[in-house]
């Protein structure tokens, strides 16, 4: 029997068609109903107006999608003959507002979706404290804007470099913002400090500890759901930064990746029509996000994670978690490195003068997210954007699942919305 | 008792039509977030769960007292399987304020630009009015903006729960919030004021305004003026203002200013064009050291 459920609070929505075999979900597809064709806006626009019209394609991660931007551009720029080398200081100030949108992302995430959904899959459900994850964004969201003016929606990132030219000012301020958060993050969330958590030899260390973490924790066991919610066991990573490690992952056998590998293909609804296209990774489907950046990046407490328990429920949404406190430490490290006396911008030449194809490639906060931009003279000719949730979230057929199809079979519908929900799925993303 | 007290509430409603969510996510940055939502009953929100489900709200079977509506406004679109334009009448109706949410709510803005046939804003289509919510537009106030700054929201719903009258521009925005223009309070302004450009991006000194594109001297916004996340604003970081809060944005060729004999094509709002060349004329003639140096010399003084 066909059931149609409405996904709600995904940055939008998006309805799963449940194929119920008795109680257990035998198949399931997704559908995404909203398009708002942002690809062919931007063409024959100059090509650097995309710096403001990409990041509106999300209101969550248009930081994102403004890195993504601005790499495509440099990328054509160097294929275009005109190499561009931005200073340390300007791809520090890059890194650091990307992990902080991160961070803004999986506190809102942990505190709006997970917490609430897994709640109502318990007979005593925890109470709600959405504004706890708005709370600790808002604070990101600060640190943000020192350096990219505002957040959501910022376009401070910029060919050759950053707009802004910040003094010790900003950047103790945003240390002091960084260091609210992670105080925040240790009395009200996780219960331990930071330093204590990243030392844990595994999750069993919550043992005895009182704090929402702990309860996530203790509740997601109690629940099995390390022993549902299994995809492929196969990841991708494909954006660089200083907090990621690239590559494609069966298991734990890791291997070489080129982002030129990743195709698109229409999505596989039966049942209602959909705008989304799939993302694979030479015809492949892989799970991208927190739990794959984790374990290409070989952090130990994920590995034992994954080892025992794969790429269940579990391991996903405690990976985010610990994904979260890594990013902490890391915004913080890298703010103290910035050397005020570096040019914000290098010289670049005239956009005009530009006619060539480009790639831009980051991690978003659930994935890789590819812009590939083709310019004459300046202009763009083609964009094709393709986003993280394409690769989690894709609707095909039963012979070839992607990772959620095959993560939400054989459990109960109540537990599949759930699982569903534990790649942090953006309807606006996937179809804009 | 609780209840009965709770239930005096005024009932907020968030729908969206065609959207980023980018309203939704920088009215969540507001500071005074919890405090404010605590004097209202929230029907529905689109980042968290609230009492009622959206297919609850779909069946239009409750009212609102503040309608709060995201996104650019699509008569064709249907969310949840339901035509949004019918689920729009319902709860405008009851609705005793309609708050369009950042530029797409009010004037289409960017999402209204493909296939712009069935989209618009809630009472204008870039500056042309449009009839669909006309018969509402007594309680419809515009908080323009890509996206609206989540002070705007706040102070919007504020004079609404202190029963205050709010003052209203010929685009329906709040004059206390869009009288100003996002020009004022820039940290730029000597430059503007002595014609210094900014020759490049990436510096702390120029003004934006002669050859980066600034739109800040023709933009109705108070950015300057309440800061963004309580911190900073474009202008300040050395991004041009996009004009986001227009009718007419999202325009094109935002990191360049279009000149004419190198002056400006558009000039401040409502300067006569004869008094600006004059003046920019005679400041072009003066050459202040200080304002053509850098204001901080990190590489010789210690």
């Amino acid at each position: 029997m066909i059931t149609k459920q409405l996904i709600e609070h995904i940055e939008g929505e998006a309805s799963v068609y449940f194929d119920m075999d008795g109680k257990k979900v035998d198949f399931a597809t997704v559908v995404f109903p909203h398009f708002r064709g942002m690809e062919s806006f931007l063409e024959k626009k100059n090509a650097l107006d995309a710096l403001v019209i990409t990041p509106r394609v999300c209101g969550i991660c248009g930081h994102a999608h403004l890195m993504a931007t601005v790499r495509a551009l440099e990328d054509a720029y160097k294929n275009g003959g005109y190499e561009v080398i931005p200073t340390q200081k300007a791809n520090t100030i890059r890194e650091f507002t990307l992990v902080m949108e991160m961070i803004q992302n999986h506190f809102k995430w942990l505190y709006m979706v997970i917490m609430p959904e897994l709640s109502k899959l318990i007979d005593k459900p925890f109470t709600q404290k959405p504004l706890k994850g708005a709370y600790a964004s808002s604070l990101a969201s600060k640190a943000i804007a020192l350096f990219g003016g505002q957040w959501p929606h910022s376009s401070y990132m910029i060919v050759g470099g950053v707009t802004c030219d910040p003094t010790y000012m900003e950047i103790l301020q945003a240390t002091s913002f960084v260091e609210e958060l992670v105080k925040f993050f240790e009395k009200e969330c996780l219960g331990v400090s930071l330093e204590n958590f990243l030392a844990f030899e595994s999750c069993k260390d919550f043992q005895g500890v009182e704090s929402d973490i702990a309860t996530l924790e203790a509740t997601l066991i109690d629940l099995d759901m390390q022993k549902k919610g299994f995809a492929h066991d196969r990841f991708l990573v494909l954006g660089t930064h200083n907090f990621s490690s690239i590559g494609k992952l069966k298991g734990t056998r890791t291997f070489h990746v080129d982002p030129k590998f990743v195709t698109t293909i229409q999505a596989y609804t039966p049942h209602e029509k959909t705008y989304a296209y799939n993302a694979l990774y030479k015809d492949e489907y892989y799970e991208t996000g927190s739990l794959a950046r984790m374990i290409s990046s070989n952090e130990s407490i994920v590995k034992n994670m994954h080892r025992r328990y794969k790429d269940s429920a579990y391991s996903r949404v405690m990976a985010r978690i610990f994904e979260l406190a890594l990013l902490l430490q890391h915004g913080r490290s890298i703010l103290n490195t910035l050397d005020v006396t570096q040019d914000s911008v290098v010289k670049v030449e005239d956009i005009h003068n530009i006619t060539a194809k480009g790639i831009g490639v980051v991690e978003a906060p659930r994935g890789p997210l590819v812009h590939e931009i083709s310019l004459k003279n300046g202009l763009i000719e083609s964009y094709k954007i393709i986003t993280p949730t394409q690769f989690n979230i894709g609707s095909s057929t039963r012979e070839k699942p992607t990772p959620v199809q095959k993560a939400m079979q054989g459990i109960s519908k109540d537990e599949a919305e759930f699982i569903f929900r534990t790649f942090d799925v953006c309807s606006v993303c996937t179809t804009h | 008792m609780h209840s009965k007290l709770e239930t005096k509430k005024p009932k907020l409603l968030w729908l969206q039509g065609l959207t980023c969510n980018g309203n939704t996510h920088s009215f969540l940055n507001l500071n005074s977030l919890d405090t404010l939502l605590e004097q209202f009953e929230i029907l529905y929100f689109p980042a968290f769960a609230t009492d009622y489900t959206y297919e609850d709200i779909l069946t239009c079977k409750l009212s609102c007292d503040v309608l709060i509506f995201e996104g650019t406004y699509d008569s064709t679109l249907q969310r949840g399987g339901i035509l949004l334009a019918d689920v729009l009448q319902h709860y405008a109706k009851s609705a005793k304020y309609i708050i369009g949410a950042g530029t797409c709510a009010s004037f289409g803005g960017m999402f209204a630009e493909m296939n712009p046939q069935n989209k618009s804003g809630l009472l204008f289509k870039k500056g042309e009015w449009v009839t669909t919510f006309e018969m509402y537009k007594e309680k419809i106030i515009n908080l323009s903006g890509c996206p609206m700054h989540p002070e705007w929201m706040a102070y919007t719903l504020q004079m609404i729960l202190h029963h205050k009258t709010i003052l209203l521009d010929e685009l329906y925005r709040p004059q206390e919030l869009y009288g100003y223009l996002s020009h004022h309070g820039c940290t730029r302004n000597e430059y503007f004021e002595w014609k210094v450009d900014a020759k490049n991006f990436g510096t702390k000194e120029g003004c934006l305004f002669y050859e980066q594109g600034c739109r800040g001297p023709m933009t109705h916004a108070s950015c300057n003026k309440i800061l963004w996340n309580e911190v900073s604003s474009k202008t300040r970081i050395g991004t041009p203002c996009l004009g986001c809060t227009e009718s007419d944005f999202p325009r094109t060729h935002f990191f360049t200013t279009k000149t004419n004999m190198s002056i400006p094509q558009d000039i401040p709002f409502d300067v006569p064009k004869r008094s600006y060349l004059t003046m920019v004329g005679i400041a072009k003639t003066f050459h202040i050291k200080r304002l053509e140096g850098k204001l901080i010399d990190y590489k010789t003084t210690h």
